[in-house]
This record gives C-alpha cells, sequence and structure tokens, in this order.
C-alpha cells in the first residue's frame, strides 16, 4: 500500500525524537530579498511537548531503513517496526511549508543507513540543495554526519548545513565494540576532526574574504546515551571536557538511555530512564561552559559520581567551604561564580554595581541572587554572613537550604521526575512514596551534614 | 494640597511627590511630555493615566498636551546626558504592559539625571531594578512569541493572532521582517488591537478601531495543521513525560492561539 506523507512523518519523527539535540542557535543571518528564513543566534524554541524538551526543528530521518544493527536503537536492522523513506521534494516542501507557518526553525535531518554511507549523505545531500538551491531556504539546517561517510561527502555537507553532528553515542570504546559493532571509534572521531579542521579553516578564509563560503558556522555538537553502560560519571565528564578542548565543540548533548530493546548486554526493559543523572551531567556541563569550573574539579577518581541531593556547584562549595564566606564587594570575578545562589548573570551585575556603591543584601536581592542559598557564604554591607548555630543543627541548616528542591519535589500523587535511585528502591519495598521521600531526605541531610 | 499660605520659592523646587494624576494619550511622545512636565514641577506625580486607564480620582487632573518638539527635547537628552544603554532601556520598558510603567520611568529618570549615566548599571538600586523586571517580562515575551506565532495562509497571505501582555509588535518586528521578506503577512494583537502587516515588501504597524476575525482555514491549509499536529505528538516520548516542565516553558495563556494545543487546551 502506497504510504501517505502523514504516514511518513508519523514514522520517520517517531524513529528521530530520541535524538536530543533539538537547538537551533549558533548561527545568525538575515534572509536577503528573495529568499525565505533567517537564523537567530540565541536559537528560538517554537514549541514544547508534552514531555517539556523543546521542538525547535523539523526532527525527521531521512529514512528509517537501516543497515546497522546497534543494540541500543530503535531503528537496528533486526527491529521489526514499519519503514518509510522521504523523498528530497517531500522533505524540502514540508520543511518549506512548516516554516512559513512558524512552526519550526529549520531542519534536523538525520537518516539510518540506508545501503551504504555514502548513498545515504547522498540523498541527505540532495535533499539540501533542493531546500538551499531552488527555495532558497536560509532558515538553519542541521546535518547529522553519517558515521562512516566519505570526507568529500561530509565537506559537502557542512557548506549547505548550518550545524554539524556525529554522534558518540557510548562513551567509551569498549561500549561502542559490544553494543554497535558496526560502528568504529574511528568512524565518529575522524568526522569530528574533520568538522573541526573544515570549521576553524572556513572562519580563517571568511577573514580574508568576507564572501568566502560557510562550513557549519553553528558549529558542531554530539550526543552520548547514558545508563546504557557502565561508564561513570567522572568518565563521562572528562571525555565531554577532552572533547570541548579538542574538536571545539558547541554542544554535548546527554540522553538518559530508555530501554529499546531486551538484550543481555543492555540494562533489563523496564529500567527507569536515569532522567536525575542526565540533569547531573547537564549541570556539569554548564559549570564547564559558563563558570570557569573543570572536570576534575567537579569529579575526581575517588568520587567519580554524582551526588544525587546536592547540584555540582553547591557539592563543591560544601567541600570547600573553607575559602568562604567571600565578600561580595571585593572577590575576584571567578569566585562570584562559584557561590550558590549567583549565576553569571547576577555576578556580572554585582560586578558592574559594586564600582558605583557598595552593596548590601537588599541590592543583592533586587538583583536576582538567591540568598537561601548563597546567604552561607557570602558577607556584604551590613551583613557579615548568616550564623546557622553552632554544631549539627547548625550544619544540618546550611544542608536543608543547599538540597537540591528538584529531588525532593512533586507531590503525594506523582514523584518529581528527577526522584533518586534510593527512594525507588524503597518503594519497591513496600514504603509509601511519601513516607520513602522523608526517610531518604533525612538521611541525605544528616549524611551531608556530617562532611560539612 | 499644601494647607501653607505663602509659598517658599526653595521648597517648591525641591523634587516632592506631588498630589496629582497627569493624564496623557499613550503614546511615547505624549509620555516624553509627561517627564518634562515632571522635572519642570519637581514633583513626581501619584499616578500617570491614559484614557484607557483613566478612573474617578479625588486627586486634582493634568492633562498633560503631547508636543512634538518638546518630546524631541527631552529624547535627545537621554542619549546625550545618561548614554545610549540608559535611552535603549527606557525605550523599551515603555512597551511593558504594566500598569505603573510610566511612574517607574519617571523614578527612574529623577534619579539618573541627578548620578548620570552610570544610574542604569545600579541594578540592586530600588527605583532601578524595576527596569529590568519590566524588561525581563518584555524580552522573555518577545522571545516566546517569536517562536509560538502561528500562522495560517488565506489565499497567499499568512495571518496569526497573538495575545500578549506586554505590546510588543515592534519588538517582533525586526525579527518577522528579517525572516520573511518575500510573504505578505500580517500579525494581530487582539489584546493592544493593533496589527504588523507587510504588504508587497511594505511593513506598517497600524492601530485598530474594530477587532479583526480571520477567516475559516481552506482544506489545504488544514492538512498542514493536521500534519504539524500530528508531528508535534510524535514527538514526545511517554517514559519521560513532564507536564510541568511544558507549563513552565509554554504557559497556558499561549495554548489558544497555538494550533497543535487546541484541542488539549
Amino acid at each position: 500500500m502506497e504510504q501517505t506523507l502523514m504516514d511518513k512523518l508519523t514514522i520517520l519523527a517517531d524513529s528521530a525524537k530520541y535524538d536530543v539535540a533539538c537547538t537551533s542557535s549558533g548561527a545568525s543571518r538575515t534572509a536577503r530579498a528573495g529568499t525565505l528564513g533567517s537564523c537567530y543566534a540565541p536559537g528560538c524554541c517554537h514549541a514544547f511537548t508534552a514531555d517539556g524538551r523543546c521542538v525547535s526543528l523539523l526532527k525527521v530521518l531521512m529514512t528509517n531503513r537501516c543497515a546497522f544493527d546497534c543494540s541500543y536503537c530503535v531503528n537496528r536492522r533486526s527491529n521489526d517496526i514499519p519503514r518509510a523513506t522521504f523523498t528530497p521534494r517531500e522533505l524540502t516542501e514540508l520543511t518549506v511549508e512548516f516554516y512559513r507557518r512558524n512552526y519550526i526553525e529549520g531542519l534536523f535531518l538525520s537518516s539510518a543507513v540506508l545501503g551504504t554511507p555514502d548513498y545515504t549523505t547522498e540523498r541527505m545531500l540532495a535533499a539540501l540543495r533542493l531546500l538551499r538551491g531552488e527555495y532558497r531556504f536560509g532558515g538553519y539546517i542541521h546535518a547529522k554526519a553519517i558515521p562512516g561517510t566519505s570526507p568529500e561527502l561530509l565537506q559537502q555537507l557542512g557548506y549547505l548545513a548550518d550545524r554539524l553532528s556525529v554522534n558518540v553515542e557510548l562513551p567509551s570504546e569498549q561500549s561502542l565494540n559490544l553494543l554497535a559493532p558496526d560502528k568504529g571509534r574511528h568512524s565518529i572521531f575522524r568526522p569530528m576532526k574533520q568538522i573541526a579542521v573544515s570549521g576553524a579553516q572556513s572562519k580563517q578564509e571568511l577573514a580574508v574574504y568576507r564572501h568566502a563560503p560557510k562550513f557549519a558556522p553553528a558549529g558542531q555538537s554530539t550526543q552520548m546515551i547514558v545508563g546504557a553502560s557502565p561508564e561513570t560519571d567522572y568518565h563521562i565528564l572528562k571525555l565531554t571536557e577532552g572533547m570541548y578542548r579538542k574538536y571545539s565543540l558547541k554542544r554535548v548533548f546527554y540522553s538518559a538511555y530508555i530501554p529499546v530493546a531486551e538484550d543481555s548486554r543492555l540494562p533489563a526493559l523496564d529500567t527507569k530512564p536515569p532522567l536525575l543523572r542526565e540533569h547531573r551531567l547537564y549541570q556539569a556541563d554548564w559549570l564547564l561552559r559558563f563558570y570557569q569550573f573543570e572536570a576534575d574539579e567537579i569529579l575526581d577518581r575517588d568520587n567519580p559520581n554524582f551526588n544525587p541531593y546536592l547540584d555540582p556547584k553547591c557539592n563543591w562549595a560544601v567541600q570547600h567551604y573553607g575559602l568562604f564566606p567571600v565578600d561580595v564587594n571585593r572577590a575576584p570575578f571567578e569566585m562570584l561564580l562559584r557561590v550558590p545562589g549567583i549565576g553569571p548573570k547576577s555576578a556580572r551585575r554585582i560586578w558592574h554595581a559594586r564600582k558605583l556603591s557598595s552593596l548590601g543584601l537588599d541590592e543583592l536581592k533586587r538583583m536576582g541572587v538567591v540568598l537561601k542559598r548563597a546567604q552561607y557564604f557570602i558577607t556584604c554591607n551590613g551583613f557579615s554572613g548568616a550564623h546557622p548555630g553552632r554544631g549539627t543543627a547548625g550544619r544540618e541548616r546550611i544542608t536543608q537550604a543547599l538540597i537540591d528542591p528538584n529531588v525532593f519535589g512533586g507531590n503525594c500523587e506523582q514523584l518529581s521526575l528527577f526522584t533518586p535511585p534510593a527512594v525507588d528502591e524503597l518503594i519497591t519495598q513496600g514504603v509509601a512514596p511519601r513516607a520513602a521521600l522523608r526517610m531518604v531526605r533525612e538521611e541525605a541531610v544528616q549524611c551531608l551534614a556530617k562532611a560539612l | 494640597m499644601s494647607g501653607e499660605g505663602t509659598v517658599n520659592p526653595q521648597r517648591t523646587r525641591r523634587l516632592h511627590d506631588a498630589d496629582v494624576v497627569y493624564l496623557y494619550d499613550g503614546s511615547f511622545e505624549g509620555f516624553l511630555c509627561c517627564v518634562f512636565e515632571s522635572f519642570a514641577q519637581h514633583e513626581i506625580p501619584f499616578a500617570v493615566w491614559t484614557p484607557q486607564r483613566e478612573t474617578s480620582t479625588l486627586y486634582p487632573v493634568k492633562d498633560i498636551p503631547t508636543d512634538h518638539a518638546r518630546a524631541q527635547r527631552v529624547f535627545a537628552s537621554f542619549g546625550r546626558k545618561l548614554g545610549a544603554e540608559t535611552e535603549y532601556l527606557v525605550s523599551r520598558d515603555f512597551l511593558s504592559g504594566r500598569e505603573d510603567k510610566e511612574l517607574l520611568l519617571i523614578r527612574f529618570l529623577h534619579l539618573a539625571f541627578a548620578l548620570g549615566p552610570g544610574t542604569v548599571k545600579r541594578t540592586g538600586h530600588p527605583d532601578v531594578a524595576p527596569l529590568y523586571e519590566m524588561k525581563k517580562s518584555l524580552d522573555w515575551e518577545v522571545d516566546k512569541f517569536q517562536g509560538f506565532v502561528r500562522f495560517e495562509e488565506h489565499d497567499g497571505m499568512l495571518g496569526a493572532v497573538i495575545h500578549p501582555k506586554n505590546y510588543i509588535l515592534p519588538l517582533l518586528r525586526p525579527h518577522f521582517c528579517g525572516r520573511f521578506p518575500e510573504e505578505d503577512f500580517l500579525i494581530y494583537d487582539a489584546v493592544h488591537q493593533a496589527v504588523l502587516l507587510q504588504q508587497e515588501h511594505k511593513t506598517r504597524l497600524l492601530e485598530l478601531a474594530a477587532p479583526l476575525e480571520l477567516p475559516p482555514p481552506s482544506a489545504r491549509e488544514q492538512q498542514f495543521q493536521a500534519l504539524w499536529t500530528q508531528f508535534y505528538k510524535t514527538l514526545e516520548i511517554q517514559a519521560r513525560h513532564n507536564e510541568k516542565g511544558r507549563m513552565s516553558h509554554c504557559p497556558k495563556r499561549f495554548w489558544a492561539d497555538m494550533v497543535e494545543m487546541k484541542d488539549e487546551f
């Protein structure tokens, strides 16, 4: 039976949705006369799905017929699911019509491996050429580099797309060999390097000649699956830091593994996706990119996993409690950034405002500093630091203020999305969810207070 | 309102809270004339109203006429004496939907002219912080509407309806004009009864006397709406369902104008 456009869209969007990257940031241009579409550097979200994720791009696969058999993937060859393939024309028209209605910011084109990687990339190129050429589309295009594609084709892809990405998928070579035997480490890092080199070259050419063609002006990103293989958080974070430095990636995305296959090499089908762990990785990733932290400061060999109850920044502050309190009116910028409750924006505001007048608590509050957490770590005009009290009670008061509200949030019907594993364990033993939350919370507070 | 018989010239020269209400026409120029009046009289009015916001009051109401030359004079002084950042912040915040925006701006301007161009950086000052609150709300809404505006095609013309809290059409203008240079489109702000209209490469911002009604979508249009709704629904990952997350990023007040949300609304 002939598939309708609706069927194809449903199948190919469903197959693509586990790819988490959906940002449209990093490129900036205005449409010239005769063209359609612009790019907005901070990115733009056009809708939010019921799981709270942003929809920015028309995220679909060119095809979900795959020659590979990666065990963590829904589209693997051995999986019995409906298959579909877009023609370049169908995909182009859909993109343009969605774009005109302001549904999307552009196209996110990925694909399963149809026949060979080169053939797949050729088809993607055909669609992008139609879009950029015939339709004069200037919106955002994120294209996925298919592992194993020849460098020449990848180069062409880079001149059509704004952003390229190669998915690392699994954080170590052993896991890759075990779970994705068709992809080698080499087939992932070679294109990543090529994109980094070509991007840097293109920037240099642009400096000399402003009409030089742009190679992936929004850079490249990658994605890792968390929880499908046994790597520690420290391992993942070190890998992330390495990739940011070596390949000048714009973003690393993490995706909590959602079981899609019964396989002895993978977590069981009823495993909950490790959303809390994913959340902590994103927080740490933010610390690397915007807070001048290094991976080794956040985690180390002796503490290779994140504290489930404290966000990584609070965790660092608690472990270096001796460095605090800092004087907001004097502390260097990088130290302001490390105070729990002060983010890059309020740090910048403090930096400017304190040159004009000495700051007190009221001023800080109006600037957006979260005093509930910050009060134990700062002094300012007229305030010599909050004194939680002596001994255990005092330490527990600090921990109460710092403990991550997301973890113990939620109400009696629905627990928070980020419920820590310890709570889940108690619930499976038959403890009522609210009681379990309370027990774990109390224990966490005591434990953290002791370490303070 | 003071009971003193003789006027002490020294006292009237000092900035004081006056029991008076300014009434102006709601335009930016009109507001600049209010600023002029406030500085000329050394007074901070009890309230500043537009005809739409006028209510009965015991305080005397002072009609502030809009004078183009006077407004120009005030505006020029912002850039010259207070710097580009202040000029930008004040012009932008005037689009805010806050009831007392004029008063907050006037208070800030008195402070700024007293302390000089650095005043905008005193983000912790009680007269400065509200300006950043207004800016934050405006920026947030502009950012959201850049994504949440939904066009429908009617005979080659794209049309959309929005219900923003702030008057953001002037701020949406560069974004949408820079995006669709070849399209004819209109965005109708149903709250402020204004339209951003681009036709034959010309863009205009119009205020409407009567509400606007878009015609029902054609069959072709309905097909694209169905495709989009289907795409949107398909994207959800059940194992990660998070209604609260969605609501915080896309509050319910936006849903009525978004085609994919209509049946959930």
